[in-house]
């Protein structure tokens, strides 16, 4: 079958200050499977998130293409939603408001946005808080919100940059949970970026991990082959969840 | 096993609640006790503002400026007096007034080219470069050395006074504006290219809401500096307005004239200001309020 998403051979580098160049990425080669979960596990510091920026077609690479369904990726679409660690919602608008926005944009019928949209407004469980302001919101439902917006828009994939990494250890386990239910009622590509190991095992289909400091590197890949849903506490969880540790840089 | 279980029940319930985590706060019935009522906010500020009077009213009477400052009760008499004799044709309400379409003019004026022009500057590279070097000369003069050339251009009727409340008003709106975007978090920009949209998207959506705080923070300074420039320029050359009655007081030694006029002046204000405030509030109904401001 062929992959969804294909990066070949990319490098990125940040010309700062003028003339000092500080590489990011090196020579990232993966391949994102149709209706996969792919999470990229890394640390602080490994270029995770500019990957993740270079498949949305915010940030081009300077080496190598990523191609999505066999298309060279040029810049940000529609096909592809993004999900923001610092949330990013338009405090002018309404948590319909925010997630109405993408069609929106579109030019799609106010009556017809707004039934999309509170599909999803239900699907996040934010069902009664249509009205209501983002700050009037915690940590976890305006992420929800961040959510429904970027699924309002009809997406083939989902890029979320660690979605959870503001909130606390509790709210983060039941967003987790979230996730899974929302990604199994409502199947998309899904690459999920994140630097909590628990996280990434709990969610993912397959594991990449990236090597820090920076540039970031391939480190290895890992298939999880547990049954959903998961329990951090099984066996299998826990010995993955060594594998992981013993191999790569990550410090627990 | 069971025990997971439990945990996992107890933890779901949490997840049910997060839809209660809408802040609400709560007001106690207290019973009145005299603790209470010494401690009231209220209270205080009743206390504090006949303190001021009281004091204000002693040493008026006793005497130490030599009558050149007239106690809280003479300025109200003298003012109830102007309500309905005049003072160079006009009652107070009239003088009011006038200082108040000088202001409300020149405002509106300045705001409606100073505000288009910063949000323009911080959107496009090529205004700031032509504009900036030009505001920057202008910026750090004091509106009030405008009085002296606005008189000589536009005589001393109402256009120079108008103009110089604009060129007051002119550089906080502006660079409130111009703030108010270049503040924006440029991730916000990446939301909407993500989702689809243009530049122009871009702009409507994100640049323009955002600086909406930022803009009404500009009016506000704008309009203190307003009152400063008007008042200047009745000070100097003026028939009618709060300013003149002040310099009239001073010519006639009507102290309780000039001081009446200076409280005026703070409420005519005070109350503008709040006209700002409440304008913000309808406008930018989702802006945090921030307590006790």
């Amino acid at each position: 079958m062929k992959p969804k998403i294909e990066c070949r051979n990319i490098s990125k580098a940040f010309i700062q200050k003028g003339t000092q160049r500080v590489h990011v990425l090196q020579d990232i080669s993966l391949e994102v499977r149709d209706n996969e979960f792919l999470v990229i596990l890394g640390p602080g510091q490994s270029g995770k998130s500019t990957l993740l920026r270079i498949i949305a077609g915010l940030e081009t690479p300077s080496e190598g293409s990523v191609q999505l369904d066999g298309r060279e990726i040029t810049g940000p679409g529609p096909d592809r939603g993004l999900v923001f660690q610092s949330y990013m919602l338009f405090a002018w608008r309404t948590v319909m408001g925010n997630v109405e926005m993408g069609p929106k944009l579109q030019g799609v019928p106010k009556a017809e946005r707004r039934k999309t949209a509170q599909r999803y407004i239900d699907l996040v469980g934010l069902n009664g808080f249509e009205n209501h302001y983002p700050h009037q919101l915690s940590g976890g439902m305006k992420q929800r919100v961040g959510i429904a917006r970027a699924y309002t828009n009809g997406p083939q994939v989902m890029l979320l940059d660690e979605p959870f990494g503001q909130l606390d250890a509790q709210t983060r386990y039941f967003m987790e949970k979230e996730t899974v239910r929302i990604w199994e009622t409502d199947k998309r590509t899904v690459v999920f970026v994140t630097n909590n190991i628990d996280e990434a095992i709990y969610l993912g289909d397959r594991i990449v991990t990236l090597k820090g400091k920076l540039p970031g590197r391939m480190d290895a890949v890992y298939d999880v082959h547990l049954p959903r849903p998961r329990e951090h506490t099984e066996m299998k969880f826990l010995e993955l969840r060594q594998q992981i540790t013993d191999a790569s840089e990550l410090v627990l | 096993m069971a025990e997971d279980q439990a945990a996992i029940q107890s933890l779901g319930t949490q997840d049910r609640s997060i839809a209660d985590e809408v802040q609400k706060s709560v007001r106690e019935r207290k019973p009145l006790t005299l603790r209470r009522v010494i401690g009231n906010e209220y209270f205080l500020y009743v206390v504090s503002s006949i303190a001021f009077l009281l004091v204000w009213h002693h040493v008026a009477a006793s005497g130490v400026f030599r009558g050149a400052l007239s106690t809280p009760w003479q300025v109200v008499e003298r003012f109830e007096g102007l309500m309905t004799d005049t003072l160079a044709g006009l009652t107070i309400w009239g003088h009011i007034w006038a200082s108040t379409q000088r202001i409300f003019i020149g405002f509106v004026l300045a705001s409606a080219i100073a505000i288009p022009l910063g949000l323009f500057m911080a959107l496009n590279p090529y205004v700031d470069a032509i504009v900036k070097p030009v505001f920057d000369i202008f910026k750090p003069m004091p509106p009030i050395a405008w009085v002296s050339i606005a008189i000589l251009w536009f005589g001393i009727g109402e256009p120079s006074k108008i103009f110089i409340i604009v060129i007051g008003t002119f550089v906080p709106c502006l660079l409130n504006s111009y703030n108010g975007i270049r503040l924006i978090e440029p991730e916000l920009y990446d939301v909407v290219k993500v989702l689809g949209g243009n530049r122009w998207n871009e702009i409507i959506q994100v640049s323009f809401p955002a600086s909406f705080p930022a803009i009404f923070a500009g009016l506000q300074i704008s309009l203190s500096m307003a009152w400063t420039c008007v008042l200047a320029a009745e000070l100097v050359a003026s028939r009618s307005g709060l300013g003149f009655i002040i310099v009239q007081g001073m010519k006639l030694s009507d102290t309780s004239l000039v001081i009446g006029g200076m409280v005026i002046i703070a409420i005519v204000a005070g109350l503008s200001s709040v006209l700002i405030m409440g304008l913000e509030k309808l406008l930018c109904p989702w802006k945090r309020e921030i307590a006790g401001l």
